[in-house]
């Protein structure tokens, strides 16, 4: 798999984790395993990338972390989507798709 | 098991402002990832070493520069403390540069023999751009009305917080040293003065500046 450039992994992983907690909360590892496995590796997070970036979108109140104890009896910090995270979605996806189509009319590229 | 949460405290004691939330965070981030790996097949001591990695020089780094950067860097920082000190900055290169070029401060004897000092005509002048600078920048960061206001009257408020601290200090001497010279009735109206003839008067002046970001702003939103 061709490696991407980090500027857009950066610009698209608030993307990709906002549309991930859509779906369900999620704790830290769990965002950076199930993005890693959707996105086939090329969207990779560690640790250094992961968790600045939930706690700047906390602090943006696009999510809420939470302590929650699991079956196994271990504590984590599970982030849900809030309100305001939800409705960023749909302009930050709007925005992806018009910066695709622009680099589809230079390139002549095409969507898998 | 390792015990993580030592091992991610240790590795981010150099940072002061960790967080016991941040600590068993990322050491439950890492106790997953291990586990993944022994549910892989690792021996433990291969798995922990495949987890440190997590950790390497480089994380290290950047999650320490992230986590100073996220406290430190906070929406009063970026929004009014920063451009706050841009303009104390700039206002204060302006004094030196007028005091190199032999541009004094007025001091007036008041009849009571209280000194009145006012600052010089042409820094007052040239504070509304200071003023401006600052406002601009705070705007630049999301800052509010409120905000860039605050940004732009910075200096006043250092100056008011330093006559505070004077007042304070000497105060405290007086009660401590004896035949200090501390006289209210010559210290409190002192103080009033300085308060009005730098600091007021340096607010007067550089609050056209934000007004007139204000203003720009208005008719660049009408056009």
């Amino acid at each position: 798999m061709a490696s991407v450039n980090a500027q857009i992994k950066r610009g698209s992983a608030e993307l990709a984790v906002l549309t991930l907690l859509a779906e369900h909360p999620l704790h830290g590892y769990e965002i950076a395993k199930q993005i890693e496995a959707q996105t086939g590796g090329v969207l990779r997070f560690d640790m250094a990338s992961l968790y600045p970036m939930l706690h700047r979108l906390e602090r943006k109140s696009w999510v809420k972390a939470e302590w929650q104890t699991l079956l196994n009896g271990r504590r984590r910090r599970c982030y849900r989507l809030t309100a305001s995270g939800r409705k960023q979605i749909a302009p930050l996806r709007a925005q992806w798709r018009a910066f695709f189509q622009a680099l589809q009319s230079v390139t002549g590229f095409q969507n898998a | 098991m390792p015990d993580w949460k030592q091992i991610v405290r240790k590795k981010f004691r150099v940072v002061g402002v960790w967080s016991p939330e941040w600590t068993e965070e990322l050491a439950g981030h890492l106790e997953d990832i291990y586990e993944a790996f022994l549910h892989r097949g690792l021996p433990p001591e291969a798995a922990f070493r495949r987890t440190v990695v997590q950790l390497n020089r480089r994380s290290e780094i950047c999650l320490t520069l992230r986590i100073i950067q996220e406290v430190v860097m906070t929406d009063f920082a970026r929004k009014v403390g920063l451009p706050g000190l841009l303009t104390f900055a700039l206002s204060m290169g302006i004094a030196i540069a007028l005091e190199m070029a032999h541009v004094q401060p007025k001091t007036i004897l008041l009849g009571n023999g209280l000194p009145l000092s006012l600052p010089p005509t042409a820094w007052l002048c040239l504070l509304p751009f200071c003023g401006a600078a600052g406002a601009l920048v705070s705007h630049r960061s999301g800052g509010s009305r409120l905000q860039r206001i605050a940004a732009c009257l910075f200096p006043s408020a250092i100056m008011v917080a330093v006559l505070f601290m004077v007042f304070v200090a000497g105060f405290a001497i007086s009660l401590f040293v004896p035949d200090s010279g501390w006289n209210w009735a010559f210290t409190v109206p002192a103080l009033a003065l300085w308060l009005t003839g730098q600091a007021i008067l340096t607010a007067v002046a550089l609050l056209p500046g934000a007004v007139a970001g204000e203003q720009i702003k208005r008719v660049r939103l009408l056009s």
